[in-house]
């Protein structure tokens, strides 16, 4: 088995948190875990990715159109993370935008989403959810990486479960965070994932 | 960070590189420890800044690499163990008392790590430290993943303490940040007080005793070569029956290791740790059973040029393949493609490579930003434009390693060279004799205790014009918030004044200005433009990291948003001030209240002569 998984965003949104939460719920289950963690200059708002590779393998960076899953926390690293997308590649967008200030500074606006994702979701399966509504109703914006954790489970890509991702939640947090978490986790995997026509 | 000094045997941890070298630094019974801060080394600091206290190791974050690596020196020869780590850029400011050490040797076991970063994620240049090695003549340990950060570091305190010799632990980028399950060994107790030995002439580097340590040094290189074979450090793997010898390290070795494994290759992998001096027995061994020897490693040919020699010189047969005959690139970390292309020109063994998805429309670029609420932000656009006022005609702009390098980008435009630790200053020094323009350089709190003090000195002394702005956030900021000698933390940690150095080296003028307030820092700036000879003005401010994470435990952030009734679309805030909350939406600027901190900044009439940028009220 080998499962690769991308987790892309902004800096701030919790992007190393999702992969270390993906990562640790895959080690319950008793699986090899290479996590590759690479930070840029910025130390907020730029873009952010890391890499998580469950299975018997050693190198943390993933083969070329070998990813299993995009989780994209900002819609538009979603789509930028999809040139390292294959056949076999699953995307999942957040559809929360955080404007790049490339955009502003020069007077221009936030791209149509369906724009933005017109050329992947001719070419692979793209998945949407909106994130911060469930994670505010879990208690804390803050929460959106673990929403979205809970909604990757239901594509039954990750060889992980909700009682493994909630034992590595337990091991993370403290106990108000934990609540708040498995709350997000849960309202994650409940919630109806969107396809384009609905966003 | 507590969970790195369980004293648990065989339990498990799952840590990053970094952490997993702070754990080995605990298991091996480091007494002593100092850093200067660098990616992709930061981390090892803030794990051992974490738990020095009840670990009872001394460590520290130093000044810079310089003073770090001798301060570790100065605990080897009082008989402890010692540990100094920076990048690989560090190494170079450190390389001086480095290259003398390996001739002195040293007592306690003492470890110096360079973290590399292959593909410059985070660095200038990607230089391959490994030559250091070489050029000392030191021994040379390369892990691949956090386990062997962790078992290879305690190794490498052995190594070093049986034979008396520095030892250089090289890390890269893919190892310092990668992170998997660790299994834990015991904990060796740490000394805490050494026994300075007064030993003549040894720690002396006068030339007589210079040429005797020489020797020394390399009768001590030539035991561990013939004497370190197969164990901790190296190993061989044999796949099916091998056609092919591979030899590899680092990185590189694990994406060998995932290319023969998925493709069923039949070869025989000589897995070394140990790569300064070659472990010659192993490695002769090796090239007696493999005819076709193919040497894979990231940067330079620096095994594969060892390997060469060595076929050579014992008149061996051996075929040998690697960069030197173009089958792999000399530069950019290796990945999986690389490494399957490279061992299919030499092998041909068709492994298929997978197409990636290519898009076609261009994205919205995301570089890195100085954050929202960052103290930078506003000296930049402050600098800008007095030196519009004040009719500069073309300033050249020397700024330096930092967050506030960022200055380089759109709209700022502030950065014109930026070369090395200090260079802001060094720099400054040689225009003011080279060209006539006005000469402003930028330099952050940390850096100018770094290498920024010796150049204030040159300025003075050998009357160099220019104007020099201490960008003070009170933390070095880039690398995750460290202290440095600005700050004091009460009963541990001293504080120095930048102030107070700038006016005993004999700048006359030395002001300090807080950037949040716009209007003083504009009229101190054209006031220093004025000036001739060196002056300095002092931007301080607190990093908008520490004082979001402060306000934010206090729910004392308080967003702003733009009154869209006073707004008159000037564009000035979103074209020159660039803060990263500001965001256009039906043709109207807008601020983000999730990323907005509440600097206020923006509300000045600086920013907004039409003062429509207020606090947020709920529900606007």
């Amino acid at each position: 088995m080998e499962v690769n998984v991308i987790v892309a965003g902004v800096g701030g949104q919790g992007v190393v948190t999702a992969g270390t939460l993906i990562s640790q719920s895959a080690l319950v289950k008793g699986h090899n875990v290479v996590m590759s963690e690479i930070h840029g200059l910025a130390q907020r708002g730029g873009s952010v990715s890391v890499e998580v590779r469950i299975g018997n393998i050693r190198s943390p960076i993933i083969p070329k159109g070998e990813t299993d899953l995009i989780l994209g926390i900002e819609p538009i690293e979603a789509v930028r993370a999809a040139e390292n997308a294959g056949e076999r590649t699953d995307v999942l967008i957040n559809i929360g935008p955080v404007e790049p200030v490339s955009l502003s500074m020069r007077g221009k606006e936030y791209p149509d989403m369906r724009e933005l994702v017109s050329e992947i979701v001719d070419r692979l399966d793209v998945h949407f959810i909106d994130a911060l509504p469930l994670a505010l109703e879990a208690g804390d914006a803050r929460a959106v990486s673990t929403v979205m954790v809970g909604a990757a489970l239901q594509l039954g890509i990750l060889p992980i479960d909700e009682e493994s991702t909630l034992e590595a939640l337990k091991k993370r947090f403290s106990e108000r965070l934990y609540t708040i978490n498995e709350k997000a986790l849960k309202l994650g995997m409940k919630n109806v994932l969107l396809a384009l026509h609905e966003i | 960070m507590k969970e790195l000094l369980q004293d648990s045997p065989g339990s498990k941890l799952f840590l990053l590189g970094n952490e997993a070298v702070a754990r080995g630094v605990v298991e091996a019974g480091v007494s002593v420890a100092a850093t200067y801060p660098g990616t992709p080394s930061s981390e090892v600091g803030d794990a051992l800044y974490q738990i020095a206290r009840e670990s009872g190791i001394n460590f520290e974050f130093s000044v810079n690499e310089k003073v770090a690596l001798e301060i570790a020196f100065a605990a080897s020869i009082s008989g402890l163990r010692s540990f100094v780590f920076m990048k690989h850029v560090g190494l170079n400011v450190a390389s001086d008392p480095f290259m003398s050490i390996a001739y002195t040797g040293v007592k306690g076991g003492m470890v110096i790590m360079s973290a590399d970063d292959p593909s410059m994620f985070s660095s200038q240049n990607e230089q391959d430290n490994r030559n250091f090695a070489q050029f000392a003549h030191i021994p040379l340990i390369e892990p691949s993943n956090p386990q062997e950060a962790k078992d290879f570091l305690v190794e490498a305190f052995e190594l070093s303490e049986n034979e008396g010799v520095p030892v250089l632990f090289r890390t890269t980028t893919r190892v310092s940040h990668q992170r998997t399950n660790v299994e834990l060994s015991p904990i060796r107790k740490t000394k805490t007080v050494g026994q300075f030995e007064h030993n003549s002439g040894k720690y002396v580097s006068l030339p007589v005793n210079a040429r005797g340590l020489r020797k020394k040094l390399e009768d001590k290189m030539f035991r561990i070569a013939v004497s370190y074979g197969k164990g901790v450090l190296n190993r061989v793997e044999n796949n099916g029956t091998p056609e092919y010898g591979i030899i590899t390290s680092g990185e590189a070795y694990n994406i060998v290791s995932d290319v023969v494994q998925r493709n069923g290759l039949k070869v025989s992998i000589l897995k070394l740790g140990l790569t300064n001096p070659l472990p010659r027995t192993m490695v002769e061994e090796f090239l007696d059973v493999n005819e076709k020897i193919i040497v894979v490693e990231e940067l330079d040919p620096f095994l594969e040029a060892k390997v060469r020699s060595l076929v050579q010189s014992t008149e061996r047969k051996n075929k040998v393949y690697g960069k030197l005959d173009d089958h792999f690139p000399s530069m950019y970390e290796f990945n999986y493609e690389v490494v399957s292309e490279g061992l299919d020109s030499i092998m041909h063994t068709n492994i298929p490579t997978k197409v990636s998805f290519e898009l076609t429309k261009e994205l919205p670029p995301r570089p890195p930003v100085l954050c929202p609420g960052c103290p930078h932000r506003a000296t930049y656009y402050a600098m800008k434009r007095a030196v519009k006022m004040m009719k500069v005609k073309d300033p050249i702009y020397a700024s330096d390693i930092g967050c506030y390098s960022l200055g380089f980008y759109e709209p700022f435009n502030e950065g014109d060279t930026m070369i090395s630790m200090g260079s802001s200053e060094g720099i400054a020094n040689g225009l003011s004799k080279a060209v006539d323009n006005q000469i402003i350089s930028f330099i952050g709190d940390s850096t100018f205790f770094h290498s920024g003090i010796p150049p204030l000195i040159n300025a003075v002394h050998n009357g160099a014009k220019y104007l020099l702005i201490v960008m003070d956030n009170g933390t070095t900021a880039m690398t995750g918030q460290q202290p440095n000698p600005g700050v004091s933390t009460p009963g541990v940690n001293g504080q120095v004044s930048i102030e107070s150095v700038a006016k005993s080296i004999g700048v006359n003028f030395v002001r300090t200005v807080d950037p949040y307030d716009l209007g003083t820092t504009l009229r101190t700036m054209t006031d220093a433009l004025k000036q001739d000879g060196v002056s300095v003005i002092v931007a301080r401010r607190e990093c908008a990291i520490l004082r979001d994470a402060r306000l934010r435990a206090q729910g004392e952030i308080h967003p702003y948003a733009v009154n869209q009734d006073k707004c008159s679309k000037c564009m000035n805030c979103v074209e020159n001030f660039a803060c990263p909350a500001f965001f256009i939406s039906d043709g109207k600027i807008d601020i983000n209240p999730t990323l907005c901190d509440g600097c206020g900044v923006c509300a000045e009439p600086y920013v907004c002569p039409f003062r429509a940028i207020e606090v947020r009220q709920n529900g606007s």
